[in-house]
């Protein structure tokens, strides 16, 4: 075939309106190298959806690998040992200080724009970003999340209860009195289950909400020499023996679990975390308590709840550190301008964000709407009190051991005095 | 080019005895190398090799202290007993009811072809679905079981089947017994096949009922069958782990934690694979030992036919 000059612009031209029209026209530079990016199974899809687009809109050639939760951090120590880089990793709040001290993660600090968000990043999560000595920050946040307390307005109405418990003997009274009237068999479900989400960040949210501090300054536990402590298991061990809890609660095996309970309309006050409110007042294709049925109140008590963030971290081997950031601050910083990652959580599944000005999207705020009060959850926050022992090398053992201790607290196996004694001998032990 | 017989055997031979021993003899070495080591997954702290690539961290020699470590917890005490009463009763259960439910299929009469098949369905059962399956039934607020229970006016308030640690083990122990019993069956039901039907047809000419031809007939030809049995429901009683994954995650408290449950948290919730390792070997341990037992008390006056 002869290449003539209009065969030539004919054909340049097509392709080039092709690469135009096309999805060309969104692509940014290629990336230098691929990046690895991994984290634990939870929907997976839309994890997916959005890193096709930052691949498209940025020009990532970033390759997704989704862990199951239960092996997720022993698999990815386990790849690192065998010399895989994975750049980008998610990482819980009982395992970076340990990835850290390993040297597995890098700090951020130095990289460009970290300033900037830093600014822009709520305190008590920028606390939290910090590691151990709080010199360096080390990780950009994935989500944010405290506890609160959600009743069931119907049932409540029901009872002649005109508003929700403000303390935890209201509460108490409150479920004593749907017992005794037949209208729940237990009318209290507290986030009990077996899982690291469960009772421990639970037993955290009602010291603190007594008033007591759990861990001091320095990290050290001090829950027997606090009378809040002793105050809240107490109750616990009371709504236990009272019957006003559902027992099958201790052998739940995750927070997911135990708020489908919830969705029955038979319990009228649950306490767990703030996203779980989304399917229990949010989604009437499951639960009987939506559309808004069951509702948040401020935390019973001084109104302190436990919070906690979750973390995206870089891979300190990484051989493609600019990209890898690139790609971290679209996932837990602002590089789309729109806050996009962090907007697809809240509206898909109700996860909290570190960045409190992403809160005034009228998006946002429209689909809060549709399912908890955002300004009385805003306000929750303003109360929520971050757990900083999580840094400690001791803490993720002495928490997950310390399950079976309290439950044996609250089924009566054990008295509250013995078992703050065993708490805290755990403590020693590992330390 | 002819081959010497012994090279070309070693051709066919040499590849699976690779495989197997890359697969299968090299964790297995090296799982029993860690528990005897100061394992750090992200820290090495000795030498290392390579294995086809791939970096393979020996750790620092540390003697018996990991068994030690283990053996000093009053919580692997605690499972090991919780461990040695679930084994009992599973094996118990299973090779009952796999025996019960074998004799009644080793009889003819309709619609035996179909049991057979149906029996297969709760062994072929992924353990994470049985086990959500036995919380659709037994769950406190969402099961069936207590649904009909309530509806037919048996009881008054539903049955709370995970609230103490005992009924939640005994769950554990059913549940697991159900989804394994069905293998039991199939072993047993292979073994009544190669029964010689003369010996029924003499012991029917003396004079034996149903019960004397089991008792003098069937069960001794089943010896080999029941110690096969014995023994892969031991270990797998020893091994179970994902039904109290799905059930229970080893409580309330302790209540349901078994040294497998035990030793799976120790190395994978907080990271001491050496110590995790160290109380998973005690296990396989226990059910060599076992297996010995076994050997003697029901093979040891079987003679194989000539």
């Amino acid at each position: 075939m002869t290449l003539t000059r209009r065969t030539f612009l004919g054909t340049t031209g097509v392709a080039a309106a092709a690469a135009v029209l096309g999805e060309g026209r969104l692509r940014a530079a290629r990336a230098d190298r691929s990046i690895n990016f991994a984290g634990w199974v939870f929907k997976p899809d839309t994890v997916k959806d959005y890193v096709d687009y930052f691949n498209k809109k940025h020009g990532g050639q970033v390759k997704y690998d989704a862990v199951p939760w239960a092996t997720y951090h022993p698999t990815m120590e386990t790849r690192a040992m065998a010399g895989e880089i994975v750049d980008v990793m998610y990482c819980n709040s009982a395992n970076r200080e340990r990835w850290v001290d390993n040297g597995l993660i890098r700090a951020l600090d130095d990289l460009p724009g970290m300033d900037e968000l830093k600014k822009k990043m709520a305190p008590g999560n920028l606390e939290a970003a910090k590691n151990r000595d709080g010199s360096k920050i080390v990780g950009l946040p994935y989500f944010t999340s405290l506890f609160i307390l959600i009743y069931n307005e119907p049932m409540l109405q029901q009872a002649g209860i005109t508003a929700p418990a403000k303390t935890w003997d209201e509460l108490v009274e409150h479920c004593t009195k749907l017992k005794r009237n037949k209208i729940s068999d237990t009318p209290y479900l507290p986030n009990w289950n077996n899982s690291g989400s469960g009772t421990m960040p639970q037993l955290l949210s009602d010291c603190h909400s007594e008033g007591a501090t759990v861990f001091d300054a320095k990290n050290r536990l001090i829950v027997d020499q606090e009378p809040g402590a002793a105050r809240a298991l107490e109750r616990w061990q009371k709504v236990y023996k009272d019957g006003l809890v559902n027992p099958e609660v201790l052998t739940k095996t995750s927070s997911t679990d135990t708020h489908r309970l919830f969705w029955t309309g038979r319990y009228a006050y649950h306490t767990n975390h703030s996203y779980y409110l989304r399917t229990i007042a949010g989604e009437p294709e499951n639960s009987k308590l939506a559309p808004k049925k069951a509702k948040m109140a401020m935390y019973p008590g001084n109104g302190q709840t436990h919070m906690f963030t979750e973390w995206y971290t870089i891979n300190a081997k990484t051989t493609a550190l600019a990209d890898a950031w690139k790609f971290a601050t679209f996932l837990g910083g602002n590089l789309n301008g729109d806050w996009y990652v962090q907007r697809q959580w809240c509206l898909i599944a109700g996860l909290d964000n570190a960045y409190p000005e992403m809160y005034d999207n009228p998006e946002i705020v429209q689909s809060y709407d549709r399912w908890i009060d955002l300004k009385l959850l805003r306000e929750q926050y303003k109360k929520g009190r971050p757990n900083n022992a999580f840094k400690e090398p001791w803490f993720s053992e002495w928490d997950s051991k310390a399950i079976a201790i309290v439950h044996n607290i609250i089924r009566g196996t054990s008295t509250v005095p013995r078992g703050l004694k065993e708490l805290t001998a755990l403590y020693k032990s590992l330390v | 080019m002819k081959l010497r017989e012994g090279t070309l055997a070693w051709l066919f031979v040499g590849p699976p005895l690779l495989c197997i021993g890359l697969v299968v003899f090299f964790p297995l070495v090296y799982s029993l190398w860690l528990s005897f080591t100061d394992v750090n997954l992200l820290r090495t702290t000795g030498p290392a090799i390579e294995v086809g690539g791939m970096r393979v961290p020996l750790y620092r020699w540390i003697g018996l202290r990991n068994y030690a470590q283990a053996l000093a917890d009053p919580i692997y005490w605690d499972s090991l007993w919780r461990t040695l009463y679930f084994v009992a009763a599973f094996v118990a259960e299973a090779t009952v009811v796999g025996l019960g439910m074998a004799l009644v299929l080793n009889e003819r009469f309709a619609g035996r072809p179909l049991l057979r098949s149906l029996l297969l369905v709760p062994w072929s059962l992924s353990r994470i679905v049985v086990g959500l399956l036995w919380i659709g039934i037994l769950d406190f607020e969402f099961g069936a079981l207590n649904g009909v229970l309530l509806r037919i006016g048996l009881v008054e308030g539903a049955i709370a089947f995970f609230k103490e640690g005992w009924s939640a083990l005994n769950v554990l122990v059913s549940v697991y017994m159900w989804n394994q019993a069905p293998f039991a069956t199939l072993l047993f039901l292979a073994g009544m096949q190669s029964i010689s039907e003369d010996l029924y047809a003499a012991a029917e000419v003396d004079g034996a009922g149903y019960w004397r031809r089991l008792w003098y007939v069937t069960l001794p030809a089943l010896r080999p069958i029941v110690f096969l049995v014995l023994v892969l429901a031991t270990v797998n009683g020893f091994l179970m782990l994902d039904l109290i994954y799905v059930l229970t995650m080893g409580g309330p408290g302790y209540d349901t934690t078994t040294v497998s449950w035990h030793g799976f948290k120790t190395s994978f919730t907080f990271f001491k694979f050496g110590p995790g390792t160290a109380v998973l070997y005690t296990l396989t341990a226990l059910c060599l030992l076992l297996t010995v037992v076994y050997h003697k008390l029901v093979l040891a006056r079987f003679e194989p036919e000539g």
